[in-house]
């Protein structure tokens, strides 16, 4: 479907980057804060249960959402990115890795960030699903281990990091080079 | 005395177990990215379009997965020392993203 607005390759962009990454960042988000505010129940409490299975979907949607982000990116974003123009070419527009690298000023956003873009998401899918795996296979060891809740927090923290500056890098090369 | 809740806590073998396969996936990736770089060794391209970033994720996603069935099947029933894994999940996944920096890529 080509509109005036948006083209296929634009709204298979948009949903990789914002639909689908933006997703992960705003699960990423309240999953963190859910497990830093988590507390080891008391005996006569009976929403530590409800706690540790909302975490569990959350924690779920974020690894999910994770891993469509790479996928569509992968294998759906980055081949029409990275064709390779006719020779003498030389409006480079609908070539985005040629358009970038044709230029001195530009050719980080490929040499750089296309570079980290490549893999650096699968780690943050890798990381996300080790979480929602413990998160819903055992969400008593979450809630009674302070240190195993440690090591969810480190690992969740180091996702959104990384996808909060991937999503940015994502935000530069199409800002310069649009997927149009 | 060990109360009825606790008995119902499975040991942390599990959890620990998906952690550090996690963190080995991490550096499987800067492995296979920083071996392609250097010329060693070039994961074949599963999906050409996508080119041979299509096989250097795939296989670091088999890596994980494999690291993960084995760390599994080893540690489910142990209850284990999580500072240790911590810290090495942490080292692998630092070292893992350290390799697949392009600025890293020139060191080798």
């Amino acid at each position: 479907m080509d509109t005036n607005l948006f083209t296929d390759r634009s709204i298979w962009t948009m949903l990789h980057g914002i639909v689908l990454g933006g997703g992960a960042l705003l699960g990423l988000s309240a999953a963190l804060f859910a497990l830093v505010t988590m507390r080891a129940p008391r005996a006569e409490d009976a929403a530590p249960e409800r706690q540790g299975r909302d975490i569990g979907w959350l924690t779920t949607f974020v690894a999910i959402t994770l891993w469509l982000t790479v996928i569509v990116g992968t294998y759906v974003s980055f081949p029409p990115y990275r064709a390779t123009p006719p020779e003498g070419l030389t409006d480079l527009t609908r070539y985005p890795r040629s358009f970038l690298l044709a230029n001195p000023g530009t050719a980080w956003l490929h040499s750089f960030a296309m570079e980290i873009k490549e893999h650096v998401p699968w780690i943050a899918a890798m990381l996300s699903t080790s979480v929602a795996y413990v998160c819903v296979r055992q969400p008593s060891r979450l809630l009674h281990d302070a240190a195993v809740r440690r090591i969810a927090v480190t690992l969740l923290a180091t996702c959104f990091v990384l996808v909060a500056v991937v999503s940015l890098l994502g935000v530069f090369i199409n800002k310069v080079a649009p997927l149009d | 005395m060990a109360t009825s809740e606790q008995h119902t806590i499975p040991t942390n073998g599990t959890a620990l177990a998906a952690f550090l396969a996690a963190g080995i996936g991490a550096f499987g990736m800067g492995l296979v990215v920083i071996l392609n770089e250097a010329g060693v060794f070039a994961a074949p391209a599963l999906y050409n379009p996508a080119g041979g970033v299509s096989g250097r994720t795939t296989l670091a996603v088999a890596i994980w997965l494999v690291a993960w069935a084995l760390l599994h099947h080893r540690w489910k029933e142990r209850q284990l020392e999580p500072r240790r894994v911590h810290a090495a999940t942490s080292i692998l996944v630092i070292v893992g993203l350290l390799l697949t920096f392009p600025p890293v890529w020139g060191l080798f």
